[in-house]
């Protein structure tokens, strides 16, 4: 097997902007799912009652539907029902966006749930109003709790952009499948794009974790 | 704007065949893969050094990989590799497989961690060998613990099994895609493979939420 690496270095800025897209679809599907999930998990846990059981069944659908049939129904489907014409990148956010924040509204509904009742019942005996407990004795524990969770769904987002590539988001795992094309030597690519993915990844899982640790005691109660 | 939904019906044979091997590859990948789970996670926490450092080394690796790429590279390096000309769905097996494989070691070596060395302790204490205490003792509780961790990696391999779906095996999302380009019937064909998966999938999710609450841990 002859291995020959120079389609990387031929292909070198092609390839490199590809991370670049991939590393920004990461970061603003990751930013926009982190704040729908706070939106949804507080609507869940303290909004009106009769919303409660939609975002139970829009999350529960979520979790049931593979995130490739969530992108390519955005890309393809969605422009026929709205009748707007959309990038593949933004329907990639859009789509990537409505999947993960149902994850993010778990994680954020398991961390305040983590908080015993007690703390919330002392707190109104103490004269504070809901949102306040909320925001100084709820959230500062449940946010610290919530950081592991919140790490592993980043690293989720990293790998779930690469299933963008099918509705053609210029992305790593696009240029990628491009390259491996033209060239014919898909071994070199794939093999370059897994080294790439795992370079992404590696500190983004260990990095959480190691800050988690050094914060962790701020989370006890 | 006008819908045909008569398009769904008329292909009912192709989905349900490819539903069937959605599932086939779901049950195949779970079989092959919670034993080799099991084989990775022992050799990390009881293998000789170099073992150790083989297991975690696999099971960073593809833990920290999409799998969409690990998909694409099996269908590419596998056949060199090995030499063989596997079919599209044996590949897309052996990448599921080596995908869920990694978070099952992963799994099952939190498991066996989670039992408190106390227990073990006690139980060399008593008279009983290492290998006794860890079948006895150690895996009875380990393997009621990952159940839960089990039964959601289980949908979500469930999932997952769409994304073979790009090295054309033909399971739910690539048939849907297949009678999409020959029918034009995009939002009907997109919209039923999304409500097939729904309705495969939702009951699994709370059967998933029902395990949870019933084998949660509390000491």
């Amino acid at each position: 097997m002859h291995l020959d690496y120079s389609v990387i270095t031929a292909n070198w800025r092609f390839l490199a902007d590809g991370v670049g897209i991939t590393v920004l679809l990461a970061l603003a599907s990751g930013a926009a799912s982190l704040i729908a999930g706070f939106v949804l998990a507080l609507l869940r846990l303290r909004g009106p009652r009769w919303l409660r059981p939609a975002i139970v069944f829009y999350i529960d659908s979520m979790r049931s539907i593979p995130v490739l049939v969530v992108l390519v129904w955005t890309f393809f489907a969605l422009p026929i029902v709205a009748g707007v014409t959309m990038s593949p990148f933004t329907a990639g956010l859009i789509g990537l966006t409505v999947h993960l924040a149902a994850y993010a509204a778990e994680i954020v509904r398991a961390g305040i749930e983590s908080v015993r009742p007690g703390q919330t019942r002392a707190a109104l005996a103490l004269g504070m109003s809901h949102p306040q407990i909320l925001r100084r004795v709820v959230l500062p524990q449940a946010l610290v709790r919530m950081l592991p969770a919140f790490g592993s769904l980043l690293s989720v987002t990293i790998k779930d952009t690469a299933i963008a590539s099918v509705i053609a988001v210029p992305e790593l795992m696009r240029r990628a499948e491009t390259v491996a094309g033209q060239s014919f030597q898909p071994i070199e690519v794939y093999t370059f794009a897994m080294l790439v993915y795992f370079v992404l990844l590696y500190p983004v899982t260990r990095g959480v974790d190691r800050f988690y640790r050094r914060v962790a005691h701020l989370g006890r109660s | 704007m006008t819908l045909d939904w008569s398009v769904v019906w008329q292909y009912r044979a192709a989905l349900a065949e490819g539903t069937a091997t959605t599932f086939l590859l779901t049950i195949a990948t779970m079989a092959i893969a919670l034993p080799c789970g099991i084989v990775v996670a022992g050799l990390r926490l009881y293998g000789a050094a170099p073992l150790r450092a083989l297991a975690t080394g696999y099971v960073e690796l593809f833990r920290n990989l999409p799998l969409i790429l690990v998909v694409y590279w099996a269908f590419y390096v596998l056949p060199i590799l090995t030499g063989l000309g596997l079919s599209a769905l044996a590949t897309g097996l052996a990448a599921l497989s080596l995908n869920v494989t990694a978070y099952n070691a992963e799994t099952f070596r939190a498991g066996i961690n989670s039992i408190r060395r106390g227990q073990v302790e006690a139980a060399l204490a008593l008279g009983m060998t290492r290998t006794q205490a860890l079948r006895r003792i150690v895996l009875p509780q380990a393997l009621r613990r990952v159940l839960p961790v089990l039964a959601s990696t289980w949908v979500s391999l469930f999932k997952d099994t769409s994304l073979v779906s790009v090295i054309a095996v033909t399971e739910l999302a690539y048939v849907s895609m297949q009678v999409r380009a020959q029918t034009f019937r995009v939002l009907e064909m997109l919209t039923a493979m999304a409500v097939i998966y729904w309705l495969l999938g939702y009951p699994q999710a709370k059967l998933v939420d029902w395990i949870q609450r019933r084998y949660a841990v509390s000491e």
